[in-house]
């Protein structure tokens, strides 16, 4: 499984993907970076922080996730290489399977990103204008938190989108389900129905009300898993004719 | 004779389009078979078959010994295979390409620079793959096929697309894979001239089914030969011929006289010389020829020819 997944990881350099994976997290701190130097009185880290986490889990990541997924299965639906990797004497689940984790660290290193790149764009807002600087303590562990329910949240998001990225050639499927699905979870923020659809339950980790963060980290991460190992098994069983 | 590939009423329906008609078909080890068929006749998918992408709905194939639907990850282990889709990535050079697959099979460093060394690509190897004409593209897909030595090459169409050079370069190659490698080669193309130069066994099929089978050069000698002749009235010849029975079609200076499946050629020729010469015909020349693989090919798969599979 080693060699599969140090395979996936290599198959990435120079790739769109890669460049999605840094693209997006640098662009939350680019609004942030032009928020704080646009406001007009110092507010603290946890606001700064909190802002950034919230474009992550509401937009940012339902978007990434849908890009990334499809960039990752166009890395092989591009150049037609599924008949040669299913041809070669490997179990097949375990393609499917380095292709789940491939995902997964990327957008783990996303959210991670996320978290570096806000801090760096406070920081360095804060010392082009210092009367605004972010006050109070930064409270990594905190943030980090956070950021980690979001992504066990994300994960049934994630294993739909990639399901489909796999399962079809063509890129529009996965956009369309994708981007419908951000749509959806855009205008349905305050409906109490929208926990319960993967693509909002990551930005219901930031909710007041605990059945809200509970339902969605439960059903995302729990379900997440589930739907992620039917994907694996599914897509190695199929013909792909 | 031991079998590289052996496959046994292999049969492969999609709903209800049969695509692949009970082939049974043999590749002798060290052979180069050229798999001949048109566009859409099945040969695609017994390759795939053949590589365990998709099940036959009846019939077993075994490749280097291995019953590929009951061992496919051991009959893997014994293929190499240079499929239609380079599958390629093209954001990576070619020895990295060359490398994801040599981690994925579990083979030294050291067989990257043995297999680009086998299609002379070892200088252009560096540079990435969305830089190579579709010649090296192909010839890399033949490296990377003979990644790990295996046995069995399966290779499909490997010189669609190319140039004329290129395709001089790839028929070099093939024709060179046995010597160079051991291997079998199993080579499906829609090419006659390709498979006339390269194979040394042929198997044609036609709308699923495998109308014959057979080395290529006795195929050529003993499947209804053909007598070409020339006289000074080949009208007259010719009406002579088609009334002792011959089928003949007459070309540019001279005719050509198909013999039956299994009539002897030198004794009908010599009969028909007689003939002509009995005719008071002047013959300028007169003798049996091996067929073209055209000229088979043409014969066997025909949709309306009713020939069942055969074996020289």
């Amino acid at each position: 499984m080693l060699a599969v997944l140090s395979v996936e990881a290599r198959k990435l350099n120079r790739s769109l993907a890669a460049l999605l994976a840094v693209a997006a997290p640098s662009l939350i701190a680019v609004f942030g970076f032009f928020m704080l130097l646009r406001s007009t009185r110092a507010q603290p880290w946890d606001m700064w922080m909190t802002n950034a986490a919230g474009v992550w889990a509401f937009f940012m990541m339902p978007m990434s996730v849908t890009a990334l997924t499809a960039l990752v299965a166009h890395m092989e639906h591009g150049p037609k290489s599924w008949d040669h990797l299913r041809a070669l004497p490997l179990p097949r689940w375990k393609l499917y399977a380095a292709k789940a984790i491939c995902v997964l660290a990327l957008l783990a290193l996303m959210s991670a990103a996320v978290l570096a790149f806000s801090w760096a764009a406070v920081s360095l807002a804060g010392s082009i204008k210092p009367a605004v600087a972010a006050t109070g303590p930064f409270d990594l562990a905190q943030y980090a938190r956070v950021m980690a329910m979001m992504f066990g949240a994300g994960l049934l998001m994630v294993a739909i989108q990639l399901w489909i990225a796999l399962r079809y050639a063509s890129f529009v499927p996965g956009l369309v389900v994708g981007i419908g699905g951000t749509f959806f979870a855009v205008v349905a923020t305050a409906a109490k129905q929208g926990v319960f659809l993967p693509w909002q339950m990551p930005v219901n980790m930031l909710a007041t009300e605990a059945w809200r963060v509970n339902t969605a980290l439960g059903l995302g991460g729990g379900l997440g898993l589930v739907a992620l190992i039917l994907m694996t098994v599914h897509l190695a069983r199929r013909e792909v004719l | 004779m031991n079998a590289a590939i052996e496959t046994h009423a292999l049969t492969r329906r999609f709903k209800r389009h049969l695509a692949v008609d009970a082939v049974s078909m043999t590749v002798p080890d060290k052979a180069v078979y050229g798999f001949l068929g048109r566009n859409g006749a099945g040969k695609t998918t017994t390759l795939k078959m053949l590589l365990g992408l998709i099940a036959p709905t009846s019939g077993a194939a075994r490749v280097a010994g291995v019953d590929v639907a009951r061992d496919r990850l051991a009959a893997a282990r014994r293929v190499g295979a240079l499929l239609e889709a380079h599958g390629f990535y093209v954001n990576l050079s070619g020895r990295e390409n060359l490398d994801l697959t040599r981690t994925l099979l579990g083979l030294p460093k050291t067989e990257i620079d043995r297999v680009l060394d086998v299609v002379e690509m070892r200088e252009h190897a560096g540079k990435p793959v969305s830089d190579f004409s579709l010649g090296m593209r192909q010839r890399l897909g033949l490296a990377r096929a003979m990644l790990g030595a295996p046995p069995v090459l399966i290779l499909d169409e490997p010189t669609n697309g190319l140039d004329p050079d290129g395709i001089a370069d790839m028929r070099r190659f093939l024709r060179a894979l046995p010597e160079r490698t051991g291997a079998t080669v199993l080579l499906s193309s829609h090419l006659l001239g390709e498979i006339e130069q390269t194979a040394t066994h042929v198997g044609i099929l036609s709308e699923g089914r495998l109308v014959l089978e057979g080395e290529l050069e006795r195929l050529k000698a003993e499947l209804a030969p053909e007598i070409a002749f020339q006289t000074d009235d080949l009208p007259r010849a010719a009406a002579l011929a088609k009334a002792r029975g011959f089928d003949l079609t007459l070309g540019e200076g001279g005719a050509v006289a198909r013999l039956k499946p299994g009539e002897d050629a030198r004794s009908a020729s010599a009969a028909l010389n007689r003939a002509l010469v009995e005719a008071d015909l002047a013959v300028f020349a007169i003798g049996p020829r091996a067929r073209s693989l055209e000229g088979i090919y043409r014969d066997v798969s025909s949709p309306a020819s009713n020939l069942q599979p055969e074996t020289v």
